[in-house]
């Protein structure tokens, strides 16, 4: 591969204990700190919401997730209600079905999944010393998109028509349902989904790429183990309910019987690619806020946390096995037992991780010397609950058990108690421990004893009946009940429990959101804690870090006594803004040696106009009105064109810069030095994710149904098929041949490829489109999924030709030279995948006829 | 780019094999994920086309044989990387390269463990389930 030319980092690396002592002159200290707050201001007045930094996106995050989750705290209040007595028609079953069903949506989409990414949002970077996040505007935008699809999904109960099939949407009866309740559970969380994504697309680079020079990966902080862990789990969970919820909607609007048995269909396909979400889910739930946990724990110890590396092995671990469980949540769907072992196994045995994550925390804490701090309490609280919930876990992962449990009051019971112990008391927890360093104040500790006591007796109040209810068996879902089977007493505690935790919730909140101007500002580092984000300036700086340290021990703020120091002094890496840009250090994945600097972007309304727009292409459909749907997708498109085109990988003013202690980073990067191609190939692996389901679709049918394909039916036109074959092998050869002629600066060759690769990709698509057109979807599965799958292919090829295009541009109007090259490196890693994707399809449309 | 620790350049040769990659410590894991998958699809197809079940099941054991030799031979190595036997440090707890060196073999040790577990009790329903029921 032929090198770009730009230049190598230079100078003296690590630096020296004598060349970090020696001083900095005050007045230099103090114009280098100007020119810092002046490039990180946060904007004033109106222009505060166009704000990007990670602390601004990360704390409106944090509190419409709490908002939501707020709100779906009060639907569950009305649910009890209606449950404190039998026969009780205090709303109808139509409202009681409604309010179940966001319940549990709100709780999942709209909280638990947001409020990790809210969570790392805003701490993330602190942790590992780094100024932003490596996409500010992606961050942003996600937020925004979460804000407007929330808002959507959720408002649909105060007008009568949120969904009501249950939060998981089994077909038929969610395919079947008359209005617009799951159109609008589909499409408004297919968009908040993609909003996830793009989040852990942000967190995965951020903790690979970001970390302060030094800090390698065997003394990272255990919290960003678990975002990578996390990050990584949402890439191959998230994507498969998309894939679903594609297949889910076109049969709700145009009639195709993925779901629909009377037409070679089948339910049981949404119910694995459902649960291949589901179940993860939990574990992506429970990880980032045991991880709060692996934080606040060493604190109180006052130690080290105990076995490092098992922890890693325990997240690690938990992420694989998690994903080996999700046929646990249908037992009872008639598969062969030898399946449901296989699963049951695997559910006993992702114990093992979560049971030695838990042994390690109990194990710092026996070694330490405890303080029992208000974070400690709520932490205590969760071991306590959480273990609870892991024992009827082991209970439920056994089929025959299973069998008579399935769908009571047992089940909600289970997850309740895994979901608060492993999921809300730890990130109460958080809240507390992590306040002073969001606002540089504290929570109250007396207000904090009283929401933790009422939370924790009034939960145990709520939830330990309902085992006792669920095995005298009471189904779950009932909107009412007959007296005298003995659950009337029961159900009556568990609703006076419920009001306990909303009283507990409601001290909380009071405490979070009570004026605190009369309080006194808080000292740097409250706890006297170890990790890199206590090193916080005090009065709040809007920058991150004054300088970005360099750090060789796990507990930089207990083992280099120096740092904070010298961090405030600016001694360290890039304690200026020269040139008046937001610019944040890349390291090396592994050993964090510094590679560039990257500069990031700064406010802008753009993020915000793509936000809607992209939100009017989700929610337009939900009422079926199309035409306005797709001039708002194409002004979507255009918005984050336009982003992209003014703000990123633009080349640099000077090739390289000094950062400090002598050592000059290059300014620019291409290709897998990049963060841009690392963001490219992580959103690319969750895309494959979401593409191999429908592949695993195809093969699922034909697996399922004796009539797959039927008997004489239609098959994709095989000309064409080779035709589109050729169209996508030949445009995938021309995009790198772009990229290796663009680099070697045959400037014009280079252009013509890229224009030649768009036609031949536009006609590859255009034939597989024609290939499957003599096909009827709404007849059967098999030429629907043909359809689907030439469908995905089609859109993906679309969006390709219009990165093909935007290269084009780039290198005409001087964006892309031979010397900066990023945009083309990332778009052939696109074109690579897609290519597969698009060849596998061409093979399933042409050999499966003859194979199958 | 000058450097004051003395070693460092020996250990960037020695342990170049993990500069740029992570996913070593994720090689046993996946071989499990990988067992299981096979595991599955092959008992859901032999189930959903009638074929012939003992011999789907001499296969599978057959091939979780293989699955746990692998594991163990990925476990093996990472246990040298670890070289606890000579450091004896078992926390690798300073942010020196070898330090990182020997974290990854002790991590990458762990998950084949946990791996080897993993794909024993995934295996005992072959053993326990005489067939499709």
């Amino acid at each position: 591969m032929r090198k770009s030319g730009l230049p190598e980092p230079t100078g003296p690396y690590p630096p020296t204990e004598a060349m970090l002592a020696e001083p900095v002159p005050d007045d230099v200290q103090r114009a280098q700190e100007d020119r810092l707050r002046k490039v990180w201001e946060t904007p004033k007045g109106w222009r505060y919401w166009s704000a990007v930094n990670n602390s601004e996106v990360g704390k409106w995050y944090c509190l419409t997730a709490l908002a939501f989750m707020l709100l779906a705290g009060v639907m569950a209040l009305v649910i009890r209600l209606q449950l404190i007595v039998p026969e009780n028609d205090l709303i109808s079953a139509d409202r009681f079905n409604q309010l179940f069903t966001m319940h549990g949506s709100a709780m999942m989409f709209l909280f638990a999944v947001p409020m990790f990414e809210a969570i790392s949002i805003l701490l993330l970077p602190g942790m590992l010393g780094a100024r932003d996040m490596p996409f500010p505007r992606l961050s942003a935008f996600g937020y925004w998109c979460f804000l407007i699809g929330g808002v959507f999904v959720i408002g649909s109960i105060f007008f009568d028509v949120a969904p009501r099939a249950g939060w998981f949407m089994y077909p038929p009866l969610a395919t079947k349902d008359p209005g617009p309740g799951s159109d609008i559970w589909l499409l408004g969380l297919s968009f908040i989904e993609v909003a996830s994504i793009a989040a852990a697309v942000e967190l995965i680079v951020g903790t690979l790429k970001c970390r302060p020079p030094g800090m390698r990966v065997n003394i990272m902080p255990l919290y960003a183990w678990y975002v990578l862990v996390v990050g990584g789990m949402i890439l191959f969970a998230f994507p498969p309910l998309i894939a679903g919820d594609f297949l889910f909607e076109l049969e709700r609007s145009f009639n195709w019987p993925f779901f629909d048995p009377t037409r070679g269909g089948d339910p049981m396909l949404w119910q694995h690619l459902f649960w291949i979400f589901g179940h993860p889910e939990v574990y992506i739930i429970f990880l980032p806020s045991i991880a709060i946990a692996a934080m606040v724990i060493p604190t109180v110890a006052r130690r080290p946390i105990f076995g490092y590396s098992w922890i890693v092995l325990s997240a690690v671990g938990t992420g694989f096995l998690s994903f080996g469980l999700w046929v646990h949540h249908m037992f009872t769907t008639g598969l062969p037992s030898i399946s449901l072992g296989f699963f049951s196994a695997a559910s006993e045995a992702v114990v093992i991780p979560t049971g030695i994550q838990i042994f390690a925390f109990l194990a710092t804490l026996m070694v330490g010397r405890v303080k029992m701090t208000l974070p400690m309490l709520w932490i205590s609280g969760a071991l306590a609950i959480f273990t609870m919930g892991g024992l009827t876990g082991v209970m439920l992962a056994l089929a025959p058990f299973d069998f008579q449990a399935h769908d009571t009051y047992f089940i909600v019971a289970h997850l309740h108690y895994t979901l608060f112990g492993g999921m809300v008391f730890p990130v109460i927890a958080g809240v507390y421990y992590f306040f002073p360093f969001i606002q540089k104040k504290k929570l109250s500790d007396r207000l904090g004893k009283w929401a933790f006591w009422l939370t924790f007796t009034g939960f145990n109040l709520t939830f330990l009946p309902m085992h006792l209810t669920g095995l005298w068996g009471m189904p779950r879902r009932v909107y009412t009940y007959p007296t005298g089977l003995g659950w009337d007493g029961l159900n009556m505690i568990s609703t006076v429990g419920a009001f306990i935790v909303a009283a507990g919730f409601g001290v909380f909140v009071w405490d979070l959101i009570r004026p605190k101007k009369d309080q006194p500002q808080i000292e740097r580092n409250p706890w006297d804690a170890g990790t890199l984000e206590w090193s916080h300036d005090i009065p709040e700086e809007a920058w991150g870090v004054r300088s970005i340290p360099h750090v060789t021990t796990r507990y930089p703020l207990w083992d280099q006594p120096d740092m904070a120091a010298r961090m405030d002094a600016g001694r360290y890496y890039l304690p200026d803004a020269e040139e008046g840009k937001r610019e944040t250090l890349i390291t090396s994945v592994i050993d964090a040696t510094p590679v560039q600097v990257q500069r990031v972007t700064g406010p802008a309304w753009i993020t915000l106009a793509a936000a809607g727009f992209t939100g009017g292409a989700f929610i337009f459909p939900t009422f079926h009105m199309y035409p306005p749907a797709i001039v708002c997708g194409a002004f979507a498109v255009v918005c984050i064109l336009y982003w992209l085109w003014t703000s990123t990988a633009r080349p640099p003013e000077a090739d390289a810069k000094d950062v400090g202690l002598g050592l000059k980073l290059p300014t620019y990067a291409a290709g897998p030095s990049s963060v841009g191609w690392w963001a490219m190939w992580i959103t690319m692996l969750g895309d494959a994710t979401a593409f191999a389901s429908l592949v695993f679709g195809f093969f699922f049918y034909w697996t399922a149904q004796p009539d797959f394909p039927p008997e004489g039916a239609l098959h994709a036109v095989p000309g064409l098929v080779a035709l589109a074959a050729m169209g996508f092998a030949a445009g995938w050869g021309l995009t790198v041949c772009a990229r290796h002629l663009n680099r070697g600066g045959a400037v014009m060759a280079a252009r013509l490829c890229l224009g030649l690769s768009s036609l031949a990709v536009a006609g590859g698509a255009t034939a597989l489109i024609g290939s499957v057109t003599p096909l009827n979807p709404e007849a059967h599965v098999y030429p629907a999924t043909l359809w689907a799958l030439a469908i995905w292919i089609a859109v993906h090829v679309g969006a390709g030709v219009i990165m093909l295009l935007y290269c084009l541009a780039g290198s005409i109007f001087g964006k892309l030279t031979p010397r900066y090259d990023a945009d083309i490196w990332n778009v052939t890693l696109y074109w690579h995948f897609v290519t597969i994707s698009a060849l596998v399809v061409c093979a399933i449309l042409g050999l499966a006829p003859g194979a199958l | 780019m000058t450097d004051d620790q003395p070693e460092r350049r020996e250990d960037e040769a020695e342990f170049s094999e993990e500069q740029s990659s992570l996913l070593k410590i994720t090689i046993a894991p996946t071989l499990w994920a990988g067992h299981f998958v096979i595991c599955y699809a092959l008992v859901a197809v032999t189930c959903a086309k009638g074929w012939d079940f003992p011999t789907v099941r001499a296969g599978l054991l057959a091939i979780s044989c293989l699955v746990v030799c692998g594991i163990g031979f990925v476990g093996w190595r990472a246990w040298r990387q670890w070289n606890v036997e000579e450091t004896g440090d078992f926390i690798n707890r300073r942010g020196r390269a070898e330090d990182r060196h020997h974290f990854l073999g002790h991590a990458a040790f762990l998950l084949s463990v946990i791996s080897v577990i993993g794909v024993g009790f995934v295996v005992l329903p072959l053993f326990f389930i005489g067939g499709c029921q």
